[in-house]
């Protein structure tokens, strides 16, 4: 099947997509320091003390920092006692998309479209744990994993009724992106890509969400395939793509196996660790 | 960098310098600069510089003719929207279609003039030679690392950031028999050893801060055997990224096993495999604690194992010892030490046992070597002499306990063999007491606190002093005087005698040059030194000589007094040995002659001037029995050799002997031993009165 990735025919947008990215600015103003994190992290001269200075500033923030360092999916387990040294063990990107998703109120769930969490770790566990064999760091594919649904979440919360209606026409996430674009002028993932790119994330990054939905561009494969898994693992009654097909040829059926049953285990504490609530004294202690 | 004209405030920038930046952006063809306006619901192109002409191909004209959405074909209307925003510059990556149809992929900022109706639009080809170029070296570089980690022998690891691995080479995945897959991440813990793990997670955290560790940890491989290896970690720091590290692992299971076996070798006796004297030792010394009385030893010495060697040969000797050991490991109790003591010796040590039960213990062990056992075709019982010690509160350390046990078992075999001894505390004691002299030996002769006396010798024709002998004496600070006779034996058995020998040599030596000094040709024209059998080695002429060029003196004042036995033990080296000091010009005396059998005829042959005879032949005289000094004398006179009479009791004997043709002679009737300095005196006086 031939795909074009770029529709011929756009709709005439009845939504305005810069009033959403604008809100996006309204956001930081609200969440100071998880700006300021989103923009120094890329920053080359940037080191683990000042990241962690600037983010002991935002206990919320701090605490799921420390919280996820310690999770066994970095395999420190509870050793990580300084926030400095969290920084270093989840490293900067991870950082940053953590300052990303508190940014953009995705760790509010009552405004995300369904199920929005059991995909994105799903997703984010299966592109990670995929990464090596497309020659791309764990790390990066994780965070890439994590923010993947982000214009996702923008739509729903601009247009919840709407949004909702799309959700429940389309059980894939193929053809809720083709609705998407329908009606926003714009699929979610590309609005993903548009906003990483606003705030300086590196095209590694934004590359494969814009080439997600050509089969032949291998750029996109990674991505594809850990939204394939993610679909098999959440989705009921899913009809599953022929996973070789997605990722040019590069992964069996067979491969697929110890990656369902990885993500499976340890999703439930990727989000845990992500969303999970800590109080505010705790975070204190922790900063260096 | 974008460009945008704003003439609300003239005051801002002057005019003239507006143009320079407009004219140098309008010429530049490095830089891409379009303008875009609003107008009619859509956004068209007004304008663009040179080096936007360059990049995309169209002619200026053609330029401005060019709707939007076809010089960038992948956005849709939506998203034309968010590359020209009203209130903020934006940027984006996108494809930009060329005059050639071609689409490039660029870095695309857009710039909002204050009206909100204007773009500055910088386009930057991601495709250009310079970006290619350092992409090119960026990969070649990870090629390299790649190439020199996943084909390099050593096992190595690679994290960018935090513990989880991002990349692990297959020297690592064979070392622990897994696939790559599941070592990344987090799943090379997985292969630490558990009681090692937190170790590596701490020398992790502390590369991870910046340090370079290492750490020996133990890895578990799939089939569960264990590799035992030493893992270094240096610190990784990728910018933009965080830290990492990279690990190298140097497997050194068969490293330690090669150590352990040297260990073994060096513990352990090869023949029977039982452990060493230096074993016996350290285990002895870890279990001993003062006081306590926890340990018993056996001490065992085969009785008659230097016939089956003799008889049967090395080889039945080595096979019998390997059974013995095997015997005695069979009837010890489980937890006994069984060592290889040295020889035919091997000690048993047991703990927590009283006496009564090491003396039984000794018992079967008896027993047990008593069986009959075939060797070379003849049977044989392997009886041994047992020494047992059970510690006492007077035992201070372990080596005490060893030595008391030897010292039973030289006990046991004293009262005849096959028998066990418990150690007898009057033999201990004696054993002890003599040690203790052997060290205070050692002592004295360091300090030279052995002193020498000197006895003069008298010619007998003249009955004038011609020499001297000197005499060692050794004044003990608690025991008093103790005699020669006890220490110069006890010197010999514990390997003294030499440092004693050349005491005494250099001490007379210098004695002699001082009389020289005091007198001058009143002094000892010669002395006489005493030389023990087991100083007589190639050595010795030459020691001599030294003593004599250190004090000066000439070799005929010295006169080497030896033992008759001493020649007789090996006669022909005795002979060079003598020849040697001959040659030297030094004057040689066999003492004691006459108590050693030596045979006439190699007297004869030994190149020695004078014999001392002894003083026991002497003192029969005064019994009426001159016979044997008579003999000696007429003897040494056939064969042209002077003699010295020792043990002179009185002036009748001196008479006698004289008369007899003795040439010299030495006793208490004719002059003391004397101190160094009463000598000279005495010598003085002497030869002031025979003048």
């Amino acid at each position: 099947m031939t795909v074009s990735p770029f529709p011929e025919v756009v709709a005439a947008p009845v939504f305005d997509i810069e009033q959403i990215l604008a809100g996006i600015d309204t956001m930081a103003a609200q969440r100071p320091v998880a700006a300021q994190i989103v923009s120094v992290a890329n920053s080359d001269d940037t080191n683990a003390k000042a990241l962690a200075r600037i983010l002991a500033s935002d206990v919320a923030l701090a605490s799921r920092v420390m919280k996820l360092a310690n999770s066994a999916y970095f395999g420190m387990r509870g050793r990580v006692t300084s926030l400095q040294f969290a920084v270093t063990v989840v490293g900067f990107t991870t950082v940053r998309t953590m300052a990303t998703v508190a940014l953009t109120n995705l760790d509010d769930e009552s405004r995300l479209p369904e199920n929005f969490w059991d995909v994105t770790t799903s997703v984010a566990l299966a592109a990670a744990t995929l990464a090596p064999r497309f020659g791309e760091r764990p790390q990066d594919s994780l965070c890439l994993g994590l923010l993947a649904q982000m214009g996702a979440a923008l739509l729903n919360h601009n247009d919840p009724d709407g949004y909702a209606e799309i959700m429940a026409s389309q059980p894939t996430y193929r053809g809720r992106r083709t609705a998407e674009t329908r009606r926003y002028g714009i699929n979610s993932l590309r609005l993903t890509a548009i906003a990483l790119e606003q705030w300086g994330f590196p095209t590694t990054m934004t590359t494969p969400l814009m080439e997600i939905d050509d089969y032949r561009n291998s750029d996109g494969a990674l991505l594809r395939a850990a939204f394939e898994v993610a679909a098999r693992l959440t989705t009921e009654d899913y009809d599953e793509v022929p996973i070789s097909k997605i990722t040019c040829g590069r992964l069996g059926e067979d491969d697929l196996v110890p990656v369902l049953d990885l993500v499976r285990a340890d999703a439930a504490e990727l989000r845990r660790a992500m969303l999970g609530e800590t109080s505010d004294d705790d975070a204190g202690e922790w900063v260096e | 960098m974008s460009v945008s004209i704003s003439a609300h405030h003239e005051d801002m920038v002057p005019p003239e310098i507006v143009s320079t930046v407009f004219y140098s952006a309008t010429v530049s063809d490095t830089l891409a600069i379009l303008v875009a306006e609003a107008a009619h619901g859509g956004q068209r192109l007004t304008w663009c510089n040179e080096g936007a002409v360059k990049l995309l191909g169209y002619g200026v004209d053609d330029v401005r003719a060019l709707p939007l959405d076809q010089l960038f074909p992948s956005l849709g209307g939506g998203e034309l929207k968010l590359l020209l925003r009203r209130e903020r510059s934006a940027r984006m990556t996108v494809p930009v279609r060329t005059a050639s149809g071609a689409v490039i992929d660029a870095v695309v900022m857009t710039t909002p003039d204050p009206s909100g109706r204007m773009w500055t639009m910088r386009l930057l080809s991601t495709s250009n030679e310079q970006e290619r170029a350092l992409r090119a070296t960026a990969d070649a570089h990870e090629r390299r690392f790649s190439a020199l980690t996943e084909r390099s022998p050593v096992p190595t690891l690679l994290s960018e950031q935090g513990m989880r691995l991002a990349h692990v080479n297959d020297a690592f995945c064979s070392l622990v028999g897994l696939r790559a897959e599941q070592l990344l991440g987090t799943g090379w813990i997985n292969t630490i050893h558990e009681d090692d793990l937190d170790g590596v997670i701490e020398q992790v955290a502390a590369a991870l801060d910046g340090d370079e560790v290492e750490i020996q940890a133990r890895l578990v491989r799939e089939d569960a055997t264990v590799r035992t290896t030493v893992i270094r970690f240096a610190h990784l720091f990728t910018p933009g990224v965080g830290a990492g590290f990279v690990g190298t692992i140097e497997d050194i299971t068969d490293r330690l096993a090669f150590e352990a076996k040297l260990a073994h070798q060096a513990n352990h006796d090869p023949l029977t495999g039982l452990p060493n004297r230096t074993l016996l030792a350290q285990y002895v010394a870890e279990r001993f604690e003062r006081g306590t009385g926890a340990l018993a030893c056996l001490f065992m010495d085969l009785d008659n194992f230097k016939v089956v060697n003799d008889s049967l040969g090395h080889t039945a000797g080595d096979e019998l010892l390997v059974e013995v050991a095997t015997r005695l490991r069979s009837t010890v109790r489980p937890g006994d030490l069984v060592a290889r003591f040295g020889g035919d010796e091997f000690v048993v040590v047991c703990e927590n046992v009283d006496e009564t039960a090491a003396v039984a213990l000794a018992g079967r062990v008896s027993g047990a070597l008593a069986t009959p056992m075939r060797l070379g075709g003849v049977d044989v019982r392997p009886y041994a002499s047992v020494g047992v010690t059970v510690q006492t509160a007077e035992h201070e350390s372990a080596d005490e306990l060893i030595r008391d046990c030897d010292i039973a078992m030289y006990q046991a075999k004293a009262g005849g063999k096959g028998r066990i001894t418990v150690l007898d505390q009057q033999a201990r004691a004696e054993a002890r007491d003599k040690l203790r002299l052997v060290a205070e030996l050692r002592d004295a002769i360091e300090r030279r606190e052995i002193t020498l006396t000197y006895q003069p010798i008298f010619s007998s024709a003249e009955g004038l002093p011609v020499a001297v002998e000197s005499l060692a004496r050794w004044e003990h600070r608690d025991r008093g005087p103790i005699s020669p006779a006890t220490f110069v034996p006890l010197a010999e058995e514990s390997g003294l005698i030499s440092g004693l020998g050349l005491l005494v040599l250099d001490e007379t030596c210098r004695q002699i040059a001082e009389w020289d000094h005091l007198l001058g040709p009143a002094a000892p024209p010669r002395a006489n030194v005493n030389v023990s059998a087991l100083q007589l080695d190639d050595n010795l002429p030459s020691q001599v000589a030294a003593a004599l060029e250190r004090h000066q003196l000439e070799p005929s004042r010295i006169s080497v007094e030896i033992t008759e036995s001493a020649l007789m033990k090996d006669p022909e080296c005795a002979r060079e040995i003598l020849q040697q000091l001959r040659d030297q010009g030094i004057e040689l005396a066999i003492d004691d002659f006459g108590t050693g059998y030596s045979s006439l005829a190699y007297l004869r042959r030994l190149p020695v001037d004078c014999l001392k005879v002894d003083r026991s032949f002497v003192a029969e005289m005064a019994g009426g029995h001159p016979e044997i000094a008579s003999a000696v004398i007429a003897l040494a006179a056939t064969l042209n050799l002077c003699t010295v009479a020792e043990g002179v009791e009185t002036l009748d004997q001196a008479a006698e002997l004289t008369s007899l043709g003795a040439t010299f002679l030495q006793g208490f009737s004719l002059a003391e031993p004397m101190t160094g300095g009463h000598a000279a005196a005495w010598f003085a006086s002497h030869v002031e009165t025979s003048r």
